[in-house]
């Protein structure tokens, strides 16, 4: 099964994600202001937005926050949503992700996060025993494909996205040049779009 | 620094992880307006980065997040679909000025909502109650034109300016399981079709919308910044009819943030909803002088 999976090079996990739940078809009734609606988005997304946003938080309380202000930017702005930019789970993480670092960036929460997150390893997540079939594959393809980066990518990666550092704080923490990192987190993502399948 | 250094296409990868300070955000966005191959690269490397925030395990919400969730969006007006600027309006430069809010230039529909907050009345009759009475046009206030709007605006701000609403929320129940059940009350009545709402001053100050649902025979009180009250004293609701008034549940309020309660017993069409100011514990009649009364429709 996984390995179906994994060799499936067509369409990305997103897509076939949202090929089930059509988040985009919710997206555009609550763009057009369906409160029910956009209750149904919520219902099947947020555990994820909230995840996503407390892998790099850590703190609950501060991580649904977060989650509220992402949902409440999704509301106000579903009207923006460009399906020919990407899939609507996309855009909702990419904003999750993206208020999460500010949140980490802008408050005491970055300065301890060294301690809570340091250089932890993206295998850490796989042995929670409420997961899914469907995230346990997601898991596996992903770890599959970061072991294809050198350790050096994953370890750049890993603090990049999870960590949210920026590259300057990588390149600090790594104690290697800005030029570096940048280096490694390109050509580590061009890799892992290229393992994963993922079209643009 | 090299010239090399600078090439914004170096930073595609650190762009995609949110790796990048908001001054080379922007960089890459411009110079990915004039490039489609860079363009494409941006949104297939942040697309790979969507699979790694699949890959986090998911967390459960609390039932409290969903429902100050939705008491939320029913106040808060949406971004209208202004004809696209040109191809080159970037959903991550939407995101990007969403996101750095004190840096960027407000969107036009929010710069108007929050600079009428402030001096809007929201106890303008014409609006609060002309509104209720169009029910299908009410669910869909925030699509109309800006100006209609000034009233739901300024009460969308009152919720969006009052800050983080978890923290301050008071609620009629004290138990998790009570809070929850209520919360899910909430979610329900905010997303019913029929849902209406009016939004009143308040006697003593402060603003309250009633938000109730004839179907679900269900209704609400959500005020920013009603007042905490001394020792001993308690917000109490009621349902108003011609045979006079039937006790709806008490709460409390903090002073600052959002408050709310889901009244207790069944909404009849018509009925009118009212707080009033009790001793603790609450009275079986009124023993005061409505703060607000509202009347359904």
């Amino acid at each position: 099964m996984l390995e179906l999976v994994s060799s499936d090079r067509g369409p990305t996990d997103a897509e076939n994600i949202d090929a089930v739940v059509s988040f985009e078809s919710l997206l555009e009734l609550v763009s057009q202001g369906d409160q029910q609606a956009f209750a149904d988005l919520y219902d099947r997304t947020a555990p994820r937005v909230l995840g996503l946003i407390k892998r790099v938080l850590v703190d609950h309380a501060q991580s649904e926050e977060v989650a509220q202000e992402v949902f409440l930017e999704i509301w106000r702005t579903a009207t923006k949503f460009d399906g020919h930019r990407g899939s609507a789970m996309s855009w909702i993480l990419t904003m999750s992700h993206r208020r999460a670092v500010d949140r980490v960036r802008s408050s005491q929460a970055g300065h301890d996060r060294d301690e809570r997150i340091g250089l932890r390893d993206i295998e850490t997540d796989y042995d929670n025993v409420s997961e899914t079939v469907e995230i346990r594959i997601e898991h596996e393809r992903v770890k599959r494909a970061m072991q294809q980066l050198t350790a050096f990518q994953r370890e750049a990666i890993s603090l990049a996205y999870y960590g949210g550092y920026s590259h300057t704080e990588i390149a600090g923490i790594l104690a290697i040049p800005v030029g570096t990192v940048k280096t490694r987190l390109r050509d580590g993502m061009i890799r892992l779009r290229d393992e994963m399948g993922v079209t643009s | 620094m090299t010239d090399d250094d600078r090439d914004p296409r170096l930073l595609t990868g650190a762009y995609a992880l949110d790796a990048v300070s908001p001054s080379e955000a922007e960089a890459i966005e411009r110079a990915a307006d004039s490039s489609e191959s860079l363009r494409e690269e941006l949104d297939g490397l942040t697309g790979t980065a969507t699979l790694l925030g699949l890959a986090a395990t998911p967390v459960m919400p609390s039932a409290r997040l969903k429902a100050d969730l939705m008491a939320k969006i029913a106040l808060t007006p949406q971004l209208t679909n202004d004809p696209p600027a040109s191809s080159s309006t970037p959903i991550s430069a939407v995101e990007a000025s969403a996101s750095a809010a004190p840096a960027a230039p407000a969107p036009v529909a929010d710069a108007s909502a929050a600079s009428a907050a402030p001096s809007v009345a929201l106890s303008t009759e014409s609006d609060a109650v002309a509104g209720p009475r169009e029910t299908a046009a009410q669910r869909r206030w925030f699509t109309r034109p800006v100006g209609i709007l000034t009233a739901a605006a300024a009460a969308a701000a009152l919720f969006l300016g009052g800050g983080f609403v978890g923290s301050a929320l008071v609620n009629s129940g004290s138990s998790t399981t009570v809070i929850d059940a209520a919360a899910s009350q909430l979610a329900q009545l905010t997303a019913a079709d029929d849902a209406q709402r009016t939004t009143v001053a308040v006697q003593g100050g402060g603003n309250a919308t009633v938000l109730w649902s004839n179907e679900l025979g269900r209704s609400a009180v959500l005020a920013d910044g009603l007042p905490s009250l001394p020792d001993g004293k308690v917000y109490e609701a009621w349902y108003i009819d011609s045979d006079g008034a039937a006790p709806a549940g008490t709460f409390t309020a903090a002073g600052t943030g959002t408050s709310w309660h889901v009244l207790d017993g069944a909404l009849t069409p018509g009925d009118a909803v009212g707080v009033t100011v009790e001793p603790a514990g609450g009275s079986q009649a009124p023993t005061t002088d409505p703060i607000l009364v509202v009347q359904s429709a």
